[in-house]
């Protein structure tokens, strides 16, 4: 049994709470820029999408496979892929190979950096002021979004029932 | 410096020379943001200034807790010389446009002068360029986003950015953010416009730091817990202003709606259903950085586009001109958001032709052969497409509504205009065309009549709104009514010890609710984040939240008492500028038609309407409240000395306004700023 971070699109206003608090939990700076987790905005023209993205600890990673210094672990406590900073050369393996870009090489510190779920209590699902981060086993994520999507298209055939 | 960016970047466009400053010459005594902005402008533009000449300086500012954990941490108050009023001119926009200038390294952008041909300046942390604009002049602000994303090929930079409206230097146009809500208000697009500047385009990739993590953590927690506590927040934060909106509509409290007491009646609750609008074309909640309470609704509808809006948006371009398309309305106003003009000032100024018109005054050969009746989407589209491109009667319009008065003056026998100016039937403290906030409640006249920029939106006494929009709160029982007015009036009585000061039709203590929440908005507009997080709409922050933030991020105590006495200093030194822009005790007023006329509809009929002697008396307490002079309304020497400002206390006396000077020196001059 683990947990992981998960992400509910809907939910999300793109306000980047979690990216100040992130920062300012690992750095002691706020600065989005080191943030380990980022909100994607598109926008076309006026129409807005916002997507938080974050490491799924996936269980194949390639950023830890992939590493060639062997700098990357998995944590046993929280099951988090984890940098061993004295290892990593910041050579941004682990960048190229994440499908998400989800780790990334602090040009201050010279090495890699990602979520590590802040030792099991992520601080950015915590600060999310509307939910839609959520720290979950990850056995329940599919089954959560089975019932969040019967609770979407319940939702619909009240809209279109008037 | 902890929780600044550290300089003020000056760019003067004539010669292209860009150079900085240090903060810490201003941040001591004025905070940042609005404050820092005011003194700037007290320092560098005057009553000679022309607001779209050269000389005039616009001034753009952050705060120390702006991109900070600080809830609703996302606001630039922009400054500079108004073409709307000629006085003082401010306006306030959320988004993450000053998060990205702090973490650039900059507090402030302050542009002086006029590019030769179409620019737009970028900065990326120290680099900082003015580029070419020519192909970006014309495209609306939305595709100017996207342009500037497209040509540096970074699409997280954030812009800040004038359409086709502030380029024509509409009066009121806008300054826009790519979330796509506006600096709207007293014409700062077009003071944007005059210099030739397009964009601000921002990139910053630092950090913004803080003495204690922890507490500053912590202090920012307990704030955001305190705005997700608060009572408002469920509603705002799921609905927005729309339930708040269709109230004020529905209990005729309405500026004009109810102003114009001869326009046809108009029925909110049939065809202008909010609700059934965001059901059907609502696209997802947003809103500005750091900020839990999403205030902005996300719309697209198919053919016609996809913006965002919140707040008075709802009411204006419905109500007040008698819309009751809601499709035309989103049309409307979408094409105001990437035109980059004022949705108020427009509505207003398309309500005050179209009551003239009614009234007979006003016919369709003046206005491009349009008849402006009631609700006509060929008046309503066409004056503001016209007023954008400066075509036809547009061109008059986009001066502003004195200029157009003067103009419809001087072509209206006067006989037809009853024997007074057009301009006497417009809605306007100032030239600034009003909120759709009805002055004759009370506090709201007080509010209008002295509020800086010539608006009433920094002093608004929600205790009074709220009481006179209760009776009418749509889903509300009676018992939830007369417990919000009740509710209302304890609060109101509880600030100012007079036990009628929450009842609407009493004058007792009103210009003390009115003084009191000019000063706690104050805050944070200076420290960079959103009033809406306050009391001005019971999100319940305080000057003590503010207070621990600042301590914790700066390393030395800040306390609640500072802040208050920082927010009356920047209130003076705005009101002393705007004196000597010419701003008197007379110009703090209301339209002359709105005294003794009671509200013509709704729950309040026949009731409410301002007594003018009144309204003087609110006039002296709150004058009195301020240390300002009760014959000229200008600071008091006694007063500028008290929040550390001989300074302009000489410059007041030298400029001859200086209340009761004999042409003694007032006391010694402060050299410098406070660091």
């Amino acid at each position: 049994m683990y947990a992981v971070i998960t992400v509910d699109t809907d939910k999300c206003t793109g306000c980047r709470t979690c990216e100040i608090a992130c920062s300012l939990h690992n750095y002691g700076e706020c600065n989005p820029s080191r943030s380990r987790i980022s909100v994607i905005r598109t926008q076309d023209g006026g129409l807005i999408t916002t997507i938080p993205v974050v490491c799924q600890q996936c269980v194949k990673p390639l950023c830890l496979n992939m590493c060639p210094s062997e700098a990357l672990s998995r944590d046993p406590k929280t099951n988090a892929v984890v940098v061993n900073e004295d290892r990593c050369l910041g050579c941004r393996t682990c960048v190229y190979v994440c499908p998400f870009g989800a780790p990334s090489v602090d040009p201050r510190l010279g090495v890699a950096q990602k979520c590590d779920l802040c030792g099991g209590e992520p601080t950015c699902v915590a600060v999310c002021p509307k939910k839609a981060l959520s720290f979950v086993e990850a056995e329940d994520e599919s089954l959560r979004r089975k019932r969040a999507g019967v609770r979407k298209y319940l939702d619909q055939l009240e809209t279109a029932a008037g | 410096m902890n929780l600044y960016g550290g300089k003020i970047l000056w760019i003067d466009l004539t010669s292209g020379a860009v150079t900085t400053q240090s903060t810490s010459d201003y941040a001591g005594m004025y905070v940042g943001g609005r404050g820092v902005n005011a003194r700037i402008m007290y320092d560098n533009v005057g009553p000679a200034t022309d607001p779209l000449g050269p000389e005039n300086v616009l001034a753009f500012g952050a705060g120390p807790l702006s991109g900070t954990l600080f809830p609703g941490c996302s606001r630039t108050d922009i400054m500079s010389k108004s073409p709307v009023t000629n006085l003082l001119g401010n306006a306030n926009v959320g988004g993450d446009w000053a998060a990205e200038l702090k973490y650039a390294g900059y507090d402030h952008v302050v542009l002086r002068g006029r590019a030769e041909s179409p620019v737009y300046i970028s900065i990326r942390n120290e680099k900082v360029q003015l580029r070419d604009a020519t192909e970006l002049w014309g495209r609306t602000t939305y595709e100017t986003h996207h342009a500037i994303h497209e040509e540096l090929d970074d699409p997280e930079i954030k812009v800040l950015c004038i359409g086709p409206a502030g380029e024509n230097q509409v009066t009121f146009a806008t300054v826009h953010s790519n979330v796509g809500n506006a600096a709207a208000r007293t014409g700062m697009g077009a003071v944007m416009g005059s210099k030739n500047v397009k964009a601000l385009a921002v990139r910053g990739t630092k950090g913004v730091t803080v003495a204690d993590p922890k507490a500053f953590f912590a202090a920012c927690m307990e704030a955001h817990e305190t705005v997700r506590g608060a009572d408002y927040f469920e509603e705002i934060s799921t609905i927005g202003a729309v339930r708040g909106e269709y109230a004020y509509v529905l209990s005729g409290i309405e500026a004009g709606g109810d102003a114009h007491e001869t326009a046809p009646d108009f029925d909110p609750e049939g065809k202008t259903d909010y609700h059934a609008f965001w059901k059907k074309y609502g696209h997802k909640r947003t809103g500005c950085m750091g900020c839990p309470v999403h205030c902005m609704e996300n719309y697209t509808m198919p053919e016609v586009g996809s913006t965002v809006l919140s707040c008075e948006l709802y009411t204006q371009l419905t109500w007040e001109v008698r819309n009751d398309d809601m499709p035309l309305w989103f049309e409307l106003i979408l094409r105001c958001q990437e035109a980059g003009i004022d949705n108020t000032s427009m509505a207003l100024t398309i309500q005050w032709l179209m009551e003239l018109y009614e009234k007979g005054i006003l016919d369709a050969g003046l206005t491009d052969g349009v008849p402006m009746e009631w609700g006509s989407r060929e008046a309503i589209s066409g004056v503001l497409e016209s007023t954008v491109a400066r075509t036809g009667f547009g061109h008059v319009v986009a001066q502003g509504m004195k200029a157009t008065a003067e103009h419809l003056d001087a072509r209206i026998p006067a006989e037809r205009r009853g024997g007074v100016s057009t301009y006497d039937y417009a809605m306007q403290v100032n030239n600034n065309p009003m909120y759709g906030i009805n002055p004759r409640m009370n506090s709201m006249a007080l509010s209008y009549a002295i509020g800086r920029r010539s608006d009433c939106i920094q002093d608004l006494d929600m205790h009074q709104f709220d009481t006179v929009s209760a009776p009418v709160y749509p889903g509300w029982s009676e018992q939830e009514r007369l417990e919000a007015i009740a509710h209302e009036s304890e609060l109101a009585t509880a600030l100012t010890g007079k036990a009628d000061a929450g009842d609407p039709e009493s004058y007792e203590g009103k210009a003390q609710i009115v003084h009191d929440m000019g000063v706690t908005t104050g805050i944070p507009d200076m420290a960079g984040s959103c009033k809406w997080h306050t009391k001005w709409l019971y999100l319940d922050l305080t000057p003590e939240h503010y207070a621990k933030a600042l301590t914790a991020g700066l390393g030395r105590t800040v306390t609640a008492e500072d802040l208050l006495r920082a927010s009356l200093r920047l209130r003076n030194v705005e009101r002393a500028l705007e004196c000597t822009m010419g701003r008197r005790r007379e110009n703090d007023t209301i339209p002359k038609k709105e005294f003794n006329k009671p509200v013509s509809r709704g729950h309040w009929k026949g009731r409410l309407g301002v007594d003018p002697e009144k309204f003087e008396g609110m006039k002296d307490e709150y004058y009195t409240l301020r240390g300002w002079d009760l014959e000229t309304g200008v600071p008091t020497a006694a007063t500028l000395h008290e929040y550390g400002l001989d300074d302009i206390a000489h410059d007041l006396a030298e400029r001859g306004i200086l209340p009761h000077w004999t042409g003694e020196s007032v006391d010694a001059p402060v050299t410098g700023h406070d660091r």
